[in-house]
């Protein structure tokens, strides 16, 4: 941008720079204390993503007011590697309990448990934990070469485009989960509305207006977010689980040798390949979120394979690829993330809290003003992958037995740490109060197919959407032509309509 | 941006919670602020306030946050107190945190507010029901300049080519800044009324942060931004901005900037920043706070801090300090009312906070329609059985219910059990134990690794 030319080093201007940048990030991520949290957050990823019921964003969510404490760059060194730990627990947890421990596990699920059942669960697990290596080592490495380009596009981004961005999240976040739970695309919008009605509640912050507070006091500072993602994913899912938990399925103990054989090596890194290159893109567009690309690597992986007829029965690249997706999609999201602010999964939603609670806001000045955690946290995925690698593969046995702790011990723990987790946040019992109300709702969305993550998105992405308008249209003088008017945004607004009547247009056309 | 309550400092960093893990994890590697407070108390000089709190009424990053972190930082460096806290209430110009200072801090003598001008006028702007009147003053501590700067590649040298802008079409110069009726926006107006325009059409856009208005600036959303020289200074001096006006009576000597005077337009404006407290002090909490602020401004290194920050010490405290503070609100009332008008004006700054929400409630009430006319495509899932659901409820209702009158460890004691029944466990008895082990060893872990107080209720004794 002309604007940086001179006298101002921007990272990423030339490779050179990039290198510099990434080298000066090793050197961030690389101290043994960094190192420490970097393990302390794939560790406690792997667990969560291996446990049926929690995620990464509900374990980071929990972990928010834990950001106080430390240096922002040993937190966010700590949330990415939880973040990256979950993907590979959650594949653990597919293969063998054939229960995604994570939503972006589904797919790994399908061929992986029956991989296991017959008897070749470790060969399942290898592969799944190579790819996520290969993967996310690739995805990390498009994530250091794309997000300076990013931001320099960013830079050119008044309040109008960071509007019609937020929207062209909602509408992608919203309108594509339909693909994932087959339900109307209407679930997804309901979910959507609800995450944007809760962030509304409080005081207006342009005009100190209290908005839909009923005259209660305690909604004047807005319902914390991590009431909200707390209640959601934990609350709800307990309830959720409860109404089903006597049709838990068995698991499959690992049996058979965790090497795999030549043959399947063969079958498997074409596969890692393909899936990375799905991933990567589809997460890092401000649309997809980690759960499309696996769907779509393993409906590419099994239009490709020798014997169309494995899938179903046990196929390795059935496993490979979706598992490569994930975690090269999961890099791919902290593109938009950190370059433009903006989430599209629910646990880079929950990092956009825990950045804003430094009074840190990403976006394209986050990587001159803080080049420090930017790229130490760019450079601590490369890590956090190596550290992985060796903690899914030969410590496997050890999350397997994670498996084992019994659901009403489990789930009672969840509770408790959620309770107290949502009382600490204020100390106040109110907040506890809304935690159920909030999981009350989960229970009932979770009930009837509606997804959870645009709500996440809508509650923390809603107040930045609707400040932003407001100060585009002031500094339009009031004429909400200015969204169509600026290319980008426009551009950005067409790709939101595109997306919403997509799928229409193209029945129509199937149609003719 | 989500405008969340931003605490920071030692003694919110362990209002923390998280898995019990977790929580050994940070406890054993330790949480520096605190350790270095606690060591750096010379044992000679005992502290005056047993902790204080500083309140940064707006979002980190902005004037008053900054001004509250090297209090902090000079507080703690000399241990005048034993903990010193930054938190940041933002929104509304500061006045959510004024009202919160006023009303749910009444009465306490270990909580300041960093406040100016910009919060007077805030108060006036947005008829504020809470007045600065309410407060308990303490000291003024710094005076600064705002300057006017515009982006590198702008067409606009000087504060005349803008002034020609002005009177072309006022609508199309817009000007970044702090929020609605704080000293920026002021400022704005009285430079285009010394300009000949009507003040009622400054192009005024509110930020609610000072980092974000610079953000804007440097982007070249709007065309001029103003702030004071701290919050321009590292960009004015790697060139990305071009300061072009400075609200000075002259020019200052250590920068060269041109005041707004000697370019014609007759403004002068100082932004002051001062600390308030809660009312309902009596006078030796009053004038313990007033000792620690005393102080702190009367050494070398705040002066050092100051001159670091192009501020300059403007400190004033007792009865002088609140003769200054009726002064500045019945003038700043004056402009304020002038920039208004004497119609609704000040409706059209407002208009568009309940655009959104009704957007939102009308769209949720179209979806919830649909939803619930149409019929679902998924089945009802036949296999799900409610009467798991209730016990979990049920544990649920009891635990709000138990939690303050009870404590948490019985609280949260019945909601495991409930919890664990509800997944088929039959063994009351251990699964009672259980979770009373894991509920006590939670409130030990957040009650004193972690400094968070969970309800101890009737059989424990909280500290």
């Amino acid at each position: 941008m002309f604007l940086f030319h001179q006298g101002c080093s921007l990272p990423g201007v030339d490779d050179v720079e990039t290198l510099t940048a990434l080298a000066s990030g090793f050197a961030v991520a690389l101290t043994p204390q960094n190192l420490l949290w970097s393990l302390a957050g794939v560790t406690l990823g792997t667990a969560i993503g291996v446990l049926p019921g929690i995620g990464p964003a509900l374990t980071v969510a929990l972990l928010l007011p834990v950001t106080y404490s430390l240096d922002p760059t040993a937190a966010f060194i700590m949330f990415a590697g939880i973040y990256y730990g979950g993907m590979y627990g959650g594949s653990t947890t597919s293969i063998l309990l054939n229960t995604p421990g994570e939503s972006a596990s589904v797919m790994s699920a399908v061929e992986g448990n029956l991989m296991a059942r017959a008897g070749r669960g470790g060969a399942a697990l290898a592969t799944a934990a190579i790819g996520s290596f290969v993967a996310g080592t690739l995805g990390t490495a498009a994530l250091t070469v794309c997000a300076p380009v990013v931001v320099e596009v960013a830079l050119r981004f008044g309040p109008a485009e960071y509007f019609a961005l937020a929207v062209l999240a909602f509408v992608a976040v919203s309108a594509m989960v339909h693909v994932h739970y087959g339900e109307s695309r209407l679930n997804g919008f309901a979910s959507l509305l609800f995450g944007l009605l809760l962030g509304v509640i409080g005081i207006d912050p342009l005009t100190g207006v209290p908005r839909l507070t009923f005259g209660i006091p305690q909604l004047l500072d807005g319902i914390d977010v991590v009431v909200v993602a707390v209640g959601l994913f934990a609350v709800g899912e307990v309830l959720y689980r409860a109404s089903r938990y006597h049709l838990d399925p068995e698991i499959v103990m690992l049996r058979g040798s965790l090497w795999m054989t030549r043959e399947e090596w063969a079958r498997s890194w074409k596969a890692w390949l393909r899936g990375a290159a799905i991933g990567f893109p589809l997460g890092a567009l401000p649309a997809g979120g980690a759960e499309i690309p696996t769907f779509l690597s393993y409906a590419v992986e099994r239009r490709l394979a020798r014997d169309p007829g494995e899938f179903g029965r046990g196929a390795i690249e059935g496993v490979a690829g979706p598992e490569a997706a994930n975690n090269a999609a999961a890099a791919g999201t902290l593109v938009p993330l950190l370059a433009l602010g903006l989430p599209t999964t629910a646990t880079a939603a929950i990092m956009l809290a825990a950045f804003q609670q430094y009074g840190l806001q990403p976006g394209p000045l986050l990587f001159q003003h803080e080049p420090r955690l930017v790229w130490g946290l760019i450079a601590s995925l490369y890590v956090g992958n190596v550290m992985l690698l060796v903690l899914n593969l030969p410590l496997v046995g050890l999350w397997v037995r994670l498996l084992t702790i019994p659901r009403p011990v489990l789930y009672g723990a969840i509770l408790i740490l959620a309770s107290a987790g949502a009382y600490s946040v204020n100390r106040s019992a109110f907040d506890v109060g809304l935690l159920y109300a909030i999981g009350g709702v989960g229970y009932l969305m979770r009930c009837r197919s509606i997804p959870l993550a645009p709500a996440i998105i809508g509650v923390i992405l809603g107040p930045m959407a609707e400040q932003q308008l407001r100060r585009a249209l002031a500094i339009a003088e009031g004429s909400p032509m200015v969204l169509v008017t600026r290319p980008i945004s426009s551009a950005l607004l067409a790709a939101a309509l595109l997306l919403l009547a997509g799928p229409r247009i193209v029945g129509w056309w199937r149609r003719r | 941006m989500t405008e969340g309550r931003y605490v920071e400092g030692a003694a919110r960093v362990q209002r923390f919670l998280a898995s019990v893990a977790v929580a050994v994890l940070v406890s054993s590697i330790g949480v520096p602020g605190v350790a270095a407070a606690q060591r750096n108390l010379p044992a000679a000089e005992q502290p005056a306030l047993p902790g204080l709190t500083i309140i940064a009424p707006a979002a980190p990053g902005g004037g008053w946050d900054q001004l509250a972190r090297e209090m902090q930082r000079e507080i703690e460096r000399q241990a005048l107190t034993a903990m010193v806290q930054v938190e940041n209430v933002p929104g509304a110009a500061g006045t959510i945190g004024l009202a919160q200072l006023i009303n749910g801090r009444r009465g306490d003598g270990g909580a300041l507010l960093v406040n100016g001008l910009v919060m007077l006028g805030a108060i006036l702007w947005n008829q504020s029901p809470v007045s600065i009147t309410q407060v308990t003053p303490i000291a003024r501590l710094t005076g600064e300049y705002e300057i006017v700067a515009v982006p590198a590649a702008s067409s606009h040298r000087d504060m005349q080519s803008l002034v020609r802008a002005l009177r072309t079409n006022p609508a199309a110069v817009s000007w970044g800044g702090g929020s609605a009726g704080g000293t920026d926006h002021i400022l704005a107006g009285l430079i285009v009324a010394a300009a000949g325009v009507d003040p009622r059409r400054t192009n005024y856009i509110a930020f609610s942060g000072g980092g974000e208005a610079v953000t804007a600036l440097i982007g070249g959303q709007v065309t001029a931004g103003i702030s004071g020289y701290s919050e321009f200074a590292q960009h004015i001096e790697s060139g990305r901005l071009r300061a072009i006006g400075i609200s000075a009576p002259r020019r200052l000597a250590d920068r060269d900037v041109p005041s707004l005077i000697e370019q014609g337009l007759d403004v002068e404006l100082e932004n002051w920043r001062a600390v308030v407290a809660p009312p309902g002090l009596n006078d030796a909490q009053k004038q313990a706070l007033t000792a620690v602020v005393e102080r702190m401004a009367h050494s070398e290194s705040w002066r050092a801090t100051l001159t670091r920050l192009g501020w300059t010490d403007s400190y004033l405290a007792g009865p002088a300090f609140d003769q200054f503070l009726d002064a500045e609100r019945v003038r700043v009332g004056r402009i304020v009312a002038r920039l208004r008008g004497s119609s609704g004006d000040a409706n059209a700054a407002r208009a568009g906070e309940w655009l959104f929400p009704v957007l939102v409630l009308g769209a949720s009430a179209f979806v919830l329609t649909v939803l619930f006319v149409r019929p679902s495509a998924a089945t009802r899932d036949r296999r799900a059985t409610s009467a798991p659901v209730v016990r979990v409820a049920l544990g649920l209702v009891s635990f709000a219910a138990l939690l303050n009158p009870a404590g948490f460890v019985a609280a949260g004691t019945v909601l495991f059990a409930c919890t664990a029944s509800a997944f088929g466990s039959r063994r009351w008895l251990r699964d009672a134990l259980l979770g009373i082990t894991l509920c006590a060893t939670v409130y030990i872990t957040f009650t004193y690794g972690l400094g968070v107080p969970l309800p101890p209720g009737l059989f424990l004794t909280g500290r």
